[in-house]
């Protein structure tokens, strides 16, 4: 009989640091597809999968045992991933001073060639214009709309979860993916095909009470 | 009558929308709120989920060679004493010999101009020596700082293992700075100068921190771009090591 997540975790805080190993082979695969969707790129993907169970190696003794492992190693990835990504983003705003550049010149100091430049599967494996489009909007949400979106829209995950993991109101969960998928909109509907302007610009907020 | 709002629509889209009976009752009856309805049932249905790539097979292999020695002891204190102490230890001491000798072997190594040809291929190449160093240097620097950066904010932290290894690695970053300037590589030498004034203010900190304080600690960290410089400059450092030849220039040509 396979030994439960709980039995290891408890191997692992008696001293048994090597049966953390188990835990990494039962999970870090699953870990690396909510990341991925996330963070949009392997090799980032891959460094937020070891930081997760790192960070989940250290704060062990607050697992409770009752609990389940793979829900609680989620919310370390996810939460992870939206620091990372409001890092990055922090990066991206202070490129003025730092800049990245595909062929830096030696005599500028504030210049640095990226280690990996190649683009990520987001653009290699959307091929349309539409689908280059959505990349690009989702691109232009804050780090905490795209991770509550991806949480709704691709992973199905239920406003509760949502907040739980996030830490958040349900409200304050509901209103990231508005407004996620609010600013979508204005990026996307222009080229869907749908004429007629989203009503959101002719009528602000009147609502059905 | 008053139309839907566009958050009760996206909210209702998802089944997330408190009022649901209600917003069903004005959808069957107001045909311009079906229309924006429609429209956002349309382009949500294009965003499909991320295509997310098969990690390789040795995947979990790799993530636990990689994870296997930034995992800290668990298991109290007696555990923890009786147990030899980590192997970081000897580990900065051999860098720290290799260095010694990377240095004397510059010191003494006849220039490329004069006896190139007789030196036996098998001899350690003291610019190899420093780059390893440097590049071990880097990565330790690296997890210190990624763990400052994931730290828990939540009440009085207790920052010694930190504080530790940033004493650890203070001690090693003098002298890599110094052999990087000599070596031809001011641009590592200046990121080390950085690094190591990070370096200190950890080290020389109080062993129990506020979250304050820590905010400060990452704000200084975040505002020089240390993580992301650290990241780049070791990963230029390692390609480096990797080359079979170290003739080509100091990192600084590629920075």
């Amino acid at each position: 009989m396979e030994v439960t997540d709980a039995a290891v975790v408890a191997q692992v805080l008696a001293g048994d640091r090597d049966a953390f190993r188990v835990l990494v082979d039962r999970h870090s695969r699953s870990i690396f597809r909510v990341v991925y969707r996330m963070a949009g790129n392997q090799q980032d993907t891959e460094e937020l999968v070891q930081e997760t169970f790192l960070r989940a190696y250290k704060s062990l003794e607050r697992f409770e045992l009752r609990a389940n492992f793979s829900t609680w190693l989620y919310r370390i990835a996810v939460n992870r991933t939206l620091d990372f990504l409001s890092a990055r983003k922090t990066h991206m705003q202070t490129k003025d001073t730092y800049q990245i550049v595909d062929q830096p010149d030696a005599e500028e100091s504030n210049q640095v060639q990226l280690p990996t430049s190649t683009p990520g599967p987001d653009r290699l494996l959307l091929s349309s214009e539409m689908k280059q489009k959505i990349v690009g909007a989702l691109g232009l949400l804050t780090p905490a709309e795209r991770v509550a979106f991806t949480m709704r829209h691709m992973e199905g995950r239920s406003i509760e979860e949502i907040s739980q993991t996030l830490n958040l109101k349900a409200s304050a969960a509901k209103n990231s993916v508005f407004r996620a998928v609010q600013k979508l909109r204005q990026q996307l509907e222009p080229y869907a095909g749908q004429g007629s302007p989203s009503r959101s610009s002719r009528w602000g907020g009147s609502a059905v009470k | 009558m008053n139309h839907l709002s566009e958050e009760q629509i996206v909210l209702h889209y998802y089944g997330d929308a408190e009022e649901a009976p209600e917003i069903e009752r004005h959808l069957a009856a107001c045909s311009e709120c079906r229309a924006e309805f429609a429209r956002v049932q349309s382009t949500l249905k294009q965003i499909e989920p991320l295509e997310v790539p098969e990690p390789p097979a040795s995947f979990e292999e790799k993530t636990w060679l990689n994870l296997r020695d930034r995992l800290p002891e668990k298991g109290g204190f007696l555990k923890r004493l009786l147990r030899p102490s980590p192997p970081k230890w000897a580990f900065a001491g051999v860098m720290a010999l290799l260095l010694a000798a990377a240095f004397l072997a510059g010191r003494f190594w006849p220039r490329p101009g004069h006896q190139i040809a007789q030196q036996p291929p098998s001899q350690v190449n003291p610019q190899r020596v420093i780059l390893v160093a440097v590049g071990d240097h880097l990565e330790r620097s690296q997890m210190l700082l990624v763990e400052i950066m994931n730290a828990d904010t939540k009440g009085p932290i207790n920052f010694s293992s930190e504080q530790a290894e940033a004493r650890e690695l203070l001690d090693s970053n003098h002298l890599y700075r110094v052999s990087s300037q000599q070596a031809g590589d001011p641009q590592v030498a200046r990121l080390l100068d950085q690094l190591g004034r990070v370096l200190a203010e950890i080290a020389n900190g109080p062993a129990e921190v506020s979250p304050g304080d820590l905010e400060q600690v990452r704000h200084t960290i975040q505002s020089e771009g240390l993580l992301f410089k650290v990241r780049v400059v070791g990963s230029e450092v390692n390609s480096r090591v990797r080359r079979p030849e170290l003739s080509g220039g100091s990192v600084n040509q590629r920075l």
